[in-house]
C-alpha cells in the first residue's frame, strides 16, 4: 500500500514539476519531498494543522507546484477555513491563463462558506469567461452536483444549450437532474430526444427511469410525455417500446396492448412483442387484455415462429382463468352449463394439435387434453383414448409418466381397480422415487383401502409417513389415523370397509349411492368410532347434491352427537360457511363461527374461525 | 310497599358485588397470545373499560371487569383468559397488594394517543413497532417532520423513533447510495429541508430532535429503537456543531466538533464521540455494536431484564413486564448501548451480562419520560436491508416485542401517589 502511495505521489509530482519547469524553471527538492509526505500523513491522521504549517511552507517555496497548492487547499477546506482557501485560489486565478477550473472551484468554496449570491454569481462568472465551450458548462455543472445544487445545474445547462444553440448538449445530464427534481415529464422529453438519436439506448433509459418511478404522480407525467412523443414522431419504435414500458408499470395492459400491436405492425415483428407481452400480462392476471394479445398474435401470424407457443399460452391462460373464477362445466344436478373458460381452453388446446402436430409441445398438450377431460367435463372416453395416445406415442418421456398416473387414476373413477393398480405398480417400479413415485404409492395406498385390505394401506402409510418433504405425506398420515381409530370392534372391520367402500362411490362421482350407503351404514354403527366421519361425509354429500338445509342441518348434529369428535370443530366451520355463502345469514353464521371458540378453543380450526369472524365482523385485519 | 322495595334495591346491591366477574388476561407461559392480550387491553381502554395491571403477577396480568362484549373480543382474537368471581377477584387483588410480595396493581384508564415518526415512503426494512402495533391492533398515526415542526406533537401521548438518522447521515448506507430508496429517501430529505428554510439536512433535522425534546420536555413519552435512540442523542449533542462527513452533507466536519459538543443537551448518553467516518455503519460509540464472534449466535445471545419494586418503581416495572426474566439478543445499526456513556440517573432496565453494555433504558426529561431500547427487530437476530418484514403470527409470545408494548400501556397509567 506504501509503495502504491509513494509511487502515485512521485508520478504526482513528477508531473507537477515537469509542468513547472516549462512554467517557470522551478524544482523541488529532496527535503520538500520529505516534507510534503509528512504533511501527507498529517492529513491522513486527521492532523490537518499540522499539515497546513508544512503545506504553506511548501507553497511558499514553490508555488507553482501543483500538488502542493491541490494539497493545501483540500487541508483548508478541511478544517472549513474557507477565506484561506479561496485566497488561494484567487492567486491560482490571477496567474492562470485559462482559470475556469479555479473559478468554478472558487465559486463552491463560496457556497459552503455561506455566500449563496457570491457563488452564484462566481459559477456565472466561470461561463461567461468563455460562453461557446460546452465543456465549461459541464464543469459548473459537475461543481453544482457537488454540493447537490440541482435546480441551478439544469439553470446552468439550459443555458448552455441556449448560448451553443445546440439543444441535444446535456441530455443524460439533464434528464437525471430533472429526475432528482422530479420533473419527470421533462426527464422523459430528454430521454426521448436521446432515443431519437439512438434508439439503441432503450434499456439504458428505462434502467435511468427505473429508480424514479416510484409515485404515481411519476408515472403519471411520464407517461404523458411519452405519449406526446410517440404522437409526434409515431414511427419511433424506441418511443413506442418505451410508452409500453411505461404503461405496464403503470398497470395499463389494455393501453401497452395498443401500442405494442402498432409497434408489431409497423415492425413486422410476426407477434413475436405481443407473444412475450401476453405472458406478461396473463402473470399480471389481466386475462382479457392477455386474451386479445394472444388472439392478435394468432389471427395475424397463423404461420408465424410464435404461434404454437401462442397457442398453448392461451389455453393454459385460459385454464388459469377459469381456476380463478372457480367455474365448473356441470350444476349439482348434473346438467351442462354455459361455455366457459375450460371450453375455451379444450378448442385452443385441440387446435393446437390440429395446426402443430410436429411440434415439441405436442405430448404436453395432448396430455393437457387428456386431464380436461377426465377431471372438468369427465368424459371418461375421450380422456382415456388421449392419455393413451400420450404414452403408446412418447413413450420413456416424464408426460407419458404423468399421463400413465392419470390413467390409473382414470380407471379408479371408472371402478377398474386392477387396471389401476396395475398402472400405479408399473409407474412406481419406473420412477422408484420423486414426486410422482410418491402420488402413485399412495393411490395404491388408496386402492387396498378401497377395497378393504388395511394391513397393506398400512405398510404404504408407513414407508409414505418417512417423506416428510413431500405433500401426499400428509395424506398418508391422516389415512394412517384413520385406519388406527376406526378398524374393529369385529375382526373384519366391517363398517370401516363399507366406509372405504363409500369412499370409492364418492370419487367416483356416485353421489346418491354414496348417500344412500352413508345413511344405512349410520344406522347401522350407532356410536362406533366412525360415526362422526360418517356423519360428517353424509353432510359434504348434501350439500355437493344441493341440499343444503340438511347440509347445514348434519353439521350442526355432529357436534351434538360426537361432542368430543376432532370432526366437530370442523362442521360447525362448514355449516357457518354454508350459512354464509349459501343462505347469505352472516350473524347466524358468525354464531356458529363463535361456538367454535367457546366449546372447541383448542381446535387447529381456530386461526381460520376467528379469521371468518373478523372478516365477516368487517374488521380491517 | 315502599319497605318492600327498599329491602329489594338493597339485597341488590348487597348481591350485586358479590356475583360480579372478572376476566383474569394472565400474561405467564399459559397465555395464548401475548402480543394480542396488549391489544385487547388497548381496545378495552378505547371503550372506556378500566384495566388493572397487575405487576409481576403472571407475568403482568391485566385485570377487566367481565362484559360479553370484552369476553368475545378476547376469543376472537385469541388471548387466553380466566373467568374470576368476585371472592376470587378480591383473592387476587388481595395477593397482589400484599407487602409480602413484589407486586402491585396499577390502573389503566385512559388510552394514549400514539404517534409514529415514520416518512411516507417505503424503506427496504421492517420497523419493530409498527409490527407490533400492528400486529396487536393498536391504533397509531404516522407522523414525519412536516408534522413534528408544524406543533402536531401537541395531539399525541407517545412518540416512536425506530431507524432513523436524526444526524442526517441518511443511515449511513454510504454503499447503497445508488439505489432506488436510497436516492428518495436523500431528495425528499433535502427537499423537506429546503422547504423549512434550512440548506443542509443535519441542520433540519437538528431542529427537529430540537421540537421532539420540547415535547418530551413538556411531558411527552418518547420511546425509540435502534438508531432512533443513540443519533436523537447525537443531534442533540451537535446543536452548534457540524460532524456530518462530506460525503453526506458536502462539507467537512468542523476541525472543532469534537471539543464544540454539549452533552448537557442530551437525554441519556454523554462523553460520546461521533464516527466522523462516512464509511463506517456506526454513528458513534455509544453503541458497543453486535456480540463478540462467539456470542454472535442467536441461541447464546441474550440480555437480562432487571427486577424493579413493584411497590416504589412502578415505571421501570412496568416497563419490564415480562414473562421470561431473559430476552433473545438482537442485532441492529445500534444494538446495546455502551454503560460508561449513560448518563447518571438514567435507569438501566435490561444488559447484555457480564459485558457492560446496555440494552434498555429508561429516564425523565422535564415533564416527560424516555425509553431507549437498542437493536432493530427482537424476532430476526439480523435483519438485512430487504430482508422480509417479520411474521408476528410466528411469534405471539415474543418478550423482545413485549417490552415494545409495555411502553404504549405506561402512559396509560394512572399516577397513583408512591408509597413511603
Amino acid at each position: 500500500m506504501l509503495y502504491i502511495r509513494l509511487f502515485a505521489f512521485l508520478i504526482a509530482l513528477s508531473l507537477s514539476v515537469s509542468l513547472s519547469t516549462v512554467s517557470s524553471a522551478q524544482s523541488v527538492d529532496s527535503t520538500q519531498v520529505g516534507r510534503f509526505q509528512l504533511a501527507e500523513s498529517f492529513m491522513r491522521s486527521g492532523q490537518f494543522q499540522r499539515a497546513i504549517s508544512l503545506l504553506e511552507d511548501l507553497y511558499q517555496d514553490s508555488p507553482n507546484t501543483h500538488v502542493f497548492y491541490e494539497r493545501l487547499r483540500e487541508a483548508y477546506e478541511s478544517v472549513k477555513r474557507y477565506d484561506d482557501a479561496i485566497l488561494l485560489i484567487d492567486r491560482k486565478i490571477q496567474q492562470d491563463a485559462s482559470p475556469v477550473v479555479y473559478i468554478t472551484d472558487k465559486a463552491r468554496l463560496l457556497f459552503l462558506k455561506g455566500d449563496e449570491a457570491g457563488s452564484k454569481a462566481t459559477w456565472q462568472l466561470a461561463i461567461d469567461s468563455n460562453v461557446t465551450s460546452s465543456s465549461v458548462y459541464l464543469m459548473v455543472y459537475r461543481s453544482l452536483m457537488q454540493v447537490r445544487l440541482f435546480d441551478f445545474a439544469i439553470e446552468v445547462l439550459e443555458q448552455g444549450r441556449d448560448n451553443l444553440g445546440n439543444a441535444s448538449l446535456f441530455q443524460t445530464d439533464l434528464a437525471q437532474l430533472y429526475n432528482l427534481t422530479s420533473q419527470h415529464g421533462k426527464a422523459v422529453s430528454q430521454y426521448l430526444e436521446l432515443l431519437k438519436i439512438n434508439q439503441n439506448q432503450l434499456n439504458y433509459v428505462r434502467s435511468q427511469m427505473s429508480p424514479f418511478l416510484t409515485s404515481d404522480e411519476a408515472l403519471d407525467k411520464s407517461i404523458s410525455v411519452a405519449e406526446e412523443g410517440v404522437a409526434t414522431v409515431p414511427l419511433n419504435r424506441a418511443f413506442r417500446e418505451l410508452l409500453a414500458w411505461l404503461y405496464v408499470e403503470d398497470g395499463q395492459f389494455r393501453s401497452a396492448l395498443d401500442v405494442y400491436r402498432a409497434i408489431d405492425r409497423l415492425e413486422r415483428e410476426e407477434g413475436r412483442l405481443l407473444f412475450t407481452f401476453a405472458q406478461i400480462a396473463a402473470d399480471g392476471a389481466a386475462y382479457d387484455v392477455a386474451l386479445e394479445a394472444f388472439d392478435e398474435v394468432l389471427r395475424r401470424y397463423p404461420d408465424g415462429s410464435s404461434a404454437p407457443d401462442a397457442l398453448r399460452g392461451l389455453g393454459l391462460m385460459q385454464e388459469m382463468w377459469a381456476e380463478t373464477l372457480g367455474e365448473q362445466v356441470f350444476d349439482i344436478a348434473g346438467n351442462r352449463l354455459e361455455r366457459n373458460h375450460y371450453d375455451e381452453a379444450l378448442d385452443t388446446y385441440q387446435r393446437f394439435l390440429i395446426d402443430h402436430p410436429q411440434h415439441p409441445h405436442f405430448p404436453d398438450v395432448l396430455r393437457r387434453i387428456g386431464v380436461l377431460h377426465q377431471d372438468i367435463f369427465f368424459d371418461y372416453t375421450a380422456a382415456s383414448t388421449v392419455l393413451t395416445e400420450v404414452i403408446t406415442r412418447y413413450p420413456q418421456t416424464m408426460t407419458a409418466n404423468q399421463a400413465a398416473y392419470d390413467l390409473g387414476r382414470l380407471a379408479i373413477t371408472e371402478n377398474r381397480l386392477g387396471d389401476a393398480r396395475i398402472q400405479f405398480s408399473r409407474l412406481l417400479t419406473r420412477l422408484r422415487t420423486g414426486e410422482l413415485a410418491d402420488l402413485a404409492r399412495y393411490e395404491l395406498a388408496l386402492l387396498h383401502f378401497y377395497k378393504g385390505e388395511f394391513e397393506a394401506t398400512d405398510g404404504f402409510t408407513r414407508a409414505m409417513q418417512e417423506n416428510t418433504s413431500t405433500d401426499v405425506a400428509n395424506d398418508a398420515i391422516a389415512m394412517k389415523v384413520m385406519l388406527i381409530e376406526n378398524r374393529g370392534p369385529d375382526s373384519l372391520d366391517v363398517p370401516l370397509r363399507k366406509f372405504a367402500r363409500t369412499s370409492l362411490l364418492i370419487r367416483q362421482r356416485k353421489w346418491e349411492t354414496a348417500l344412500h350407503q352413508l345413511e344405512d351404514l349410520e344406522a347401522e354403527i350407532g356410536l362406533h368410532a366412525l360415526s362422526d366421519d360418517v356423519l360428517f361425509s353424509k353432510a359434504g354429500l348434501q350439500a355437493r347434491t344441493g341440499a343444503i338445509d340438511a347440509a347445514i342441518q348434519s353439521y350442526l348434529e355432529l357436534p351434538l352427537v360426537h361432542e368430543g369428535s376432532f370432526l366437530s370443530a370442523r362442521s360447525l366451520f362448514e355449516a357457518g360457511s354454508l350459512q354464509e355463502t349459501h343462505l347469505g345469514d352472516t350473524d347466524t353464521a358468525i354464531r356458529t363461527f363463535e361456538r367454535i371458540l367457546t366449546e372447541y378453543p383448542g381446535s387447529l380450526m381456530i386461526k381460520e374461525t376467528r379469521a371468518e369472524i373478523r372478516r365477516l365482523r368487517g374488521d380491517e385485519v | 310497599m315502599k319497605n318492600r322495595l327498599f329491602m329489594t334495591v338493597l339485597i341488590a346491591l348487597l348481591i350485586g358485588p358479590v356475583q360480579a366477574q372478572d376476566l383474569l388476561i394472565p400474561m405467564d407461559d399459559s397465555q395464548s397470545d401475548h402480543l394480542k392480550a396488549y391489544g385487547v387491553t388497548f381496545w378495552s381502554l378505547n371503550r372506556s373499560i378500566d384495566v388493572d395491571w397487575l405487576l409481576n403477577y403472571r407475568g403482568g396480568s391485566f385485570l377487566i371487569s367481565r362484559t360479553p362484549e370484552v369476553e368475545n373480543e378476547l376469543r376472537v382474537r385469541g388471548v387466553r383468559y380466566e373467568v374470576l368471581n368476585g371472592s376470587q377477584t378480591a383473592a387476587v387483588i388481595s395477593e397482589v397488594e400484599s407487602d409480602a410480595s413484589n407486586t402491585s396493581v396499577v390502573r389503566l384508564e385512559k388510552p394514549p394517543k400514539i404517534a409514529v415518526y415514520a416518512p411516507d415512503q417505503t424503506l427496504p426494512w421492517d420497523d419493530a413497532v409498527l409490527l407490533a402495533l400492528t400486529y396487536a391492533e393498536v391504533p397509531y398515526d404516522m407522523i414525519y417532520d412536516d408534522q413534528v415542526l408544524a406543533g402536531d406533537l401537541e395531539d399525541y401521548d407517545w412518540l416512536h423513533l425506530h431507524h432513523e438518522d436524526f444526524t442526517g447521515q441518511y443511515g449511513k448506507f454510504f454503499n447503497y447510495r445508488s439505489a432506488p430508496w436510497y436516492i428518495e429517501q436523500q431528495r425528499q430529505a433535502e427537499i423537506s429541508a429546503r422547504k423549512h428554510g434550512y440548506r443542509k439536512v443535519s441542520d433540519f433535522k437538528r431542529e427537529v430532535v430540537q421540537v421532539i425534546r420540547e415535547y418530551v420536555g413538556g411531558g411527552g413519552f418518547l420511546f425509540a429503537m435502534c438508531s432512533g435512540t443513540d443519533t436523537f442523542d447525537i443531534a442533540l449533542a451537535a446543536q452548534g456543531t457540524d460532524i456530518v462527513p462530506m460525503e453526506y452533507d458536502g462539507d467537512p466536519i468542523d476541525p472543532d466538533a469534537l471539543a464544540s459538543l454539549d452533552f448537557s443537551e442530551t437525554f441519556a448518553f454523554t462523553d460520546f464521540r461521533p464516527s466522523f467516518n462516512s464509511r463506517e455503519y456506526e454513528h458513534s460509540n455509544i453503541d458497543s455494536g453486535p456480540p463478540p464472534p462467539q456470542l454472535r449466535n442467536p441461541a447464546v445471545d441474550y440480555f437480562t431484564l432487571f427486577e424493579f419494586s413493584a411497590k416504589y418503581d412502578q415505571v421501570p416495572t412496568m416497563l419490564t413486564q415480562n414473562h421470561v426474566p431473559t430476552v433473545k439478543g438482537f442485532i441492529g445499526q445500534t444494538t446495546n448501548f455502551v454503560k460508561t456513556l449513560i448518563k447518571p440517573g438514567v435507569v438501566i432496565l435490561a444488559e447484555a451480562p457480564g459485558r457492560g453494555e446496555v440494552r434498555y433504558l429508561h429516564g425523565t426529561f422535564g415533564e416527560g419520560t424516555f425509553t431507549f431500547y437498542g437493536g432493530h427487530d427482537p424476532e430476526d437476530y439480523q435483519h438485512f436491508v430487504g430482508d422480509p418484514a417479520t411474521d408476528l403470527n410466528l411469534h405471539k409470545h415474543s418478550p423482545g416485542y413485549r417490552l415494545i408494548l409495555n411502553n404504549i400501556l405506561f402512559p396509560a397509567a394512572k399516577k397513583k401517589k408512591q408509597k413511603t
